[in-house]
């Protein structure tokens, strides 16, 4: 499973992309269900967000969705932190 | 193409689709931290007119001084966290506590001095959470109250280290309760825009500078050592505040020729900020002296005058600058000046 997180926004304005690919993970199972988890709960077209926020483009196996700070969810702000902290 | 129309805006309204989505959002604990926050990015998202929504925290009587309540999301994300610092308590033991109580500070004195009562003119009391998240390289204003990170460590230090950036947050509160311009494209941009205006003159006053002494800096001090950069935005001299492997170089533009047109950052909101940004630069440094004293009260004038629309553009918003010259200070330098800035960054300030 690929797994891509598009940062946008934020006060710098400064974008981030990195992408996580689970073939070669040992958790493989655990990260599929997080990332259908937080894909479920996304949204077709990106949320306004607030001033400054995180906008978030989240892609799994070629399908897209948007979610924006404050208002993660939980599995959506797990699957992020884990493919900007560990993904390339 | 029409950069007033965002890219991405759907057919169902965003505010609307925050309503859908709201109910299963398992992020908010609780009914009445959920019904805070949705109404709080509803708020944010709205294009109508101010204040509506705001009620709840509102207060009949403005106050004399600001009323502050600093809060520690320890790490968290749930807001606002614990109250660490309300008004007129000693200082905690936390240096960014303490800075963040003084930035509100700072930002309602100049309020004050513009002869306003806190964001909303009625003495609105000001909160902000501090320690959001874990490594957290970011600050924003959810529509209630700022709320700042401890930075990744990497690339950025805590958000509460320049008093600019506490300033830049709170005047997205200002802004929401006055022309409350649209987080998109142009108007987003005018947000922004205000919001380092805003920002920079706070840091600025509480410097005691000139316009020709200031660095004119937004974030100077937020970056790691490691960064090769001296701030995220300049408004002297916008793209230039920073070139690294890593960020990448500055992006924002100083003149209409560069403007740039896309999708993201919500239209470019943080990018072509750089255009007025850069006007308003030109102006206070040709007007000489505190810039937050000619210069700031024009843009104050036309941030919270009424007539400046939600969907205002770069033209619109200078062609309320010059009225709002004249209307203060007469067909005189001030009026000039303005004309002048406007005419070097190439926007028209005639229809």
């Amino acid at each position: 499973m690929r797994i891509q997180v598009r940062r946008t926004g934020g006060f710098a304005g400064i974008e981030r992309h990195a992408e996580v690919d689970t073939s070669a993970r040992a958790d493989a199972s655990e990260v599929h269900a997080l990332a259908e988890r937080a894909v479920a709960e996304g949204r077709d077209t990106p949320p306004i967000g607030v001033p400054d926020g995180f906008s978030y483009q989240l892609t799994v196996d070629g399908r897209t969705v948007y979610c924006s700070d404050p208002r993660l969810t939980e599995a959506q702000s797990q699957l992020i932190s884990l493919v900007l902290k560990e993904g390339l | 193409m029409d950069i007033r129309t965002p890219v991405f805006c759907g057919i169902v309204p965003p505010h609307i689709l925050d309503r859908l989505t709201r109910a299963d959002d398992p992020a908010v604990s609780g009914p009445a931290r959920r019904t805070l926050q949705a109404d709080a990015a509803h708020r944010t998202g709205r294009r109508l007119t101010t204040v509506l929504g705001a009620a709840a925290r509102a207060v009949a009587a403005p106050a004399d001084g600001p009323r502050r309540t600093v809060y520690d999301a320890q790490n968290g994300t749930v807001l606002p966290g614990t109250r660490v610092r309300g008004e007129g308590e000693e200082a905690a033991r936390d240096a960014t506590v303490n800075r963040a109580y003084a930035g509100l500070g700072a930002t309602f004195e100049l309020l004050t001095a513009y002869g306003r009562s806190s964001i909303d003119g009625a003495g609105l009391p000001l909160d902000a959470s501090v320690h959001y998240d874990e490594k957290y390289g970011n600050a924003f204003w959810n529509g209630e109250q700022m709320v700042f990170g401890d930075g990744d460590g990497e690339i950025f230090l805590d958000f509460t280290v320049a008093v600019d950036v506490i300033a830049h947050e709170l005047a997205h509160g200002l802004t929401q309760y006055t022309a409350n311009l649209s987080y998109f494209g142009q108007p987003g941009a005018l947000n922004e825009s205000m919001s380092d205006v805003l920002g920079s003159l706070v840091k600025q006053r509480t410097l005691g500078q000139s316009a020709d002494e200031a660095d004119w800096l937004i974030g100077a001090g937020l970056l790691t050592p490691r960064v090769e950069g001296v701030a995220l935005r300049s408004m002297k001299a916008p793209g230039t505040a920073y070139d690294d492997d890593v960020l990448g170089k500055d992006p924002q533009p100083a003149t209409m020729e560069e403007y740039v047109s896309t999708g993201r950052d919500n239209g470019g909101v943080h990018i072509n900020s750089g255009i007025p940004n850069h006007a308003f630069y030109l102006l206070a440094t040709r007007l000489g002296g505190r810039a937050w004293e000619r210069a700031g009260q024009i843009w104050f004038d036309v941030l919270t005058g009424g007539a400046l629309p939600v969907d205002a553009d770069f033209g619109s918003f200078a062609r309320l600058t010059v009225a709002a010259a004249k209307a203060r200070y007469g067909e005189g330098e001030e009026q000039e000046a303005v004309l002048k800035a406007w005419s070097q960054v190439g926007v028209k300030t005639s229809e």
